[in-house]
């Protein structure tokens, strides 16, 4: 059973190589290398390989040096390997341990003992890289199924509204944008970039709840009276209200990206917005970024109770407080990358079908 | 007397060794025919540097090791003393240690070298 998975014996000493050989070749495939740059050669052309036996002590680059470099490789997470020793030093041993060595292997060998210790704990490792492989294939499958609902989500937000038509794909790009430029020029909003993919990804649900508002009033093409704003503030409520509804379906850390960006994308810097009239930074990074990329985006696209205004003008807005207050190292992070944004309006405009979703590569 | 009826008497673990290598007894052989070419690449001289002998350790501790795994028990137990009295700082006392058994040394590698000359 175990005859295609191969072991990899290092040890200067042809006689030694040749015993744990005569121990091991019925039930592996046996490499054998005389020095530690042999081995790694050997490590290196055969990813095969199930376990290492290699000997401390070997003139030229030694047993230590080998595990130095498969650490450096991360081929030590994958493949066990047991030191071969006649007692050496202590220091040695400790030091092969701490690079991640998984067992001894003392001279003169025992062949009943060692046969077993080391098929064990290839089993083990082989037990676990398996593991490993189905649980990242599992992921992945939940990561297409999320990216999936999510799109189906956005897509019936841009059918009820027919008005935002492509809003939440550049919503996508800009929010990618900003937020890498945020992380990158302020230390204290710095993130890693698969949790600003997932932002990227939430930032499509931030108008979920716009489907609950009634036509009249989500479609009217003139401008609001007071009652009907009430209701369309409603909508980051309610959009909340719906995503509670599916948090066992959605990837957690998407979810709670989701649920913030929808509720406080209409807060405001200065306490002003609405639904909680949260201050400041009590607003997440993620949800003021989007507030900014989803009003930059509502002034430079054409609406049923306005047209477009130009880049410029729209930056000039935003700058001027004629559209709400925000962070300054938000806008100043938006300054850096206003040439970017206008390229990215310019093309969302003449390509809008080519216009990137989270996971799939931006353009 | 064949090659390992001979060793037996020079203190040999043929027993031992055979149990090692699961009863192959040609496999031992041919081992033991490869030995005194590992001996003579990783010889001890006895007036190596009492004062630098970090290599005289390596090819010491090498011979232990190897003659260890071929259970040829009085070379083994003599450079396990070797070893440890180099590592422990008294190298006079393992050059003392070498100088003994380099003669019973010497005999099991003409009793090896003369069957396998047959």
């Amino acid at each position: 059973m175990n005859k295609v998975r191969t072991l990899l014996i290092v040890d200067d000493i042809d006689i030694n190589r040749a015993i744990l050989a005569d121990i091991f070749e019925d039930e592996y495939g046996i490499l054998e290398a005389s020095d530690g740059r042999e081995a790694l050669d050997a490590l290196e052309k055969n990813p095969d390989i199930a376990a290492v036996l290699l000997d401390l002590l070997m003139p030229g680059m030694n047993g230590l040096d080998v595990l130095a470099e498969m650490n450096k490789n991360k081929k030590i997470e994958r493949i066990p390997v047991f030191l071969i020793t006649a007692a050496d030093s202590e220091e040695m041993l400790m030091e092969g341990y701490h690079l991640g060595a998984v067992d001894i292997i003392s001279k003169p060998f025992m062949r009943y003992f060692l046969k077993h210790r080391i098929s064990n704990v290839i089993e083990l490792y082989a037990h676990r890289n398996d593991l490993e492989m189905i649980v990242a294939e599992q992921v992945e499958q939940l990561n297409q199924m999320n990216q999936a609902m999510v799109e189906t989500l956005a897509n019936v937000i841009e059918f009820r509204d027919g008005e935002s038509g492509e809003h939440v794909k550049r919503i996508c790009g800009l929010t990618r944008i900003l937020m890498n430029q945020v992380s990158s020029m302020f230390p204290e909003y710095r993130m890693p970039k698969e949790e600003i993919e997932k932002i990227v990804m939430a930032s499509i649900l931030h108008d979920v709840g716009k489907i609950s508002i009634p036509d009249r009033v989500l479609n009217k093409p003139g401008r609001l009276t007071a009652e009907e704003f009430e209701i369309m503030k409603q909508h980051p409520v309610k959009g909340c209200e719906m995503l509670q509804n599916i948090p066992a379906v959605m990837d957690r850390g998407i979810y709670d990206y989701s649920y913030d960006i929808c509720r406080h994308h209409h807060e405001r810097w200065d306490g002003r917005g609405y639904p909680d009239g949260l201050v400041g930074d009590d607003i997440t990074i993620w949800a003021q970024v989007v507030s900014l990329a989803d009003v930059y985006d509502a002034l430079t696209a054409k609406r049923v109770y306005k047209d477009a205004f130009s880049h410029e003008k729209a930056v000039q807005m935003i700058f001027g407080g004629e559209c709400g207050a925000f962070n300054p190292r938000v806008l100043k992070a938006f300054e850096a990358v206003a040439d970017r944004v206008r390229e990215k309006k310019w093309m969302s405009h003449q390509l809008q079908k080519n216009e990137s979703l989270p996971g799939r590569t931006e353009g | 007397m064949t090659l390992t009826e001979e060793l037996g008497t020079l203190g040999v673990d043929v027993e031992g060794a055979l149990k090692r290598l699961n009863g192959n007894a040609a496999l031992y052989e041919r081992l033991l025919g490869t030995f005194p070419k590992t001996l003579r690449e990783h010889y001890v001289d006895p007036d190596f540097d009492g004062n630098d002998y970090g290599t005289t350790t390596e090819m010491a501790h090498a011979i232990k090791g190897t003659s260890g795994n071929l259970s040829i028990t009085p070379v083994y137990e003599a450079y396990t003393k070797i070893v440890n009295l180099l590592r422990g700082g008294q190298p006079e006392e393992a050059r003392q240690v070498l100088k003994e058994v380099l003669p019973v040394q010497e005999e099991i590698l003409a009793c090896i070298e003369r069957h396998m000359q047959q």
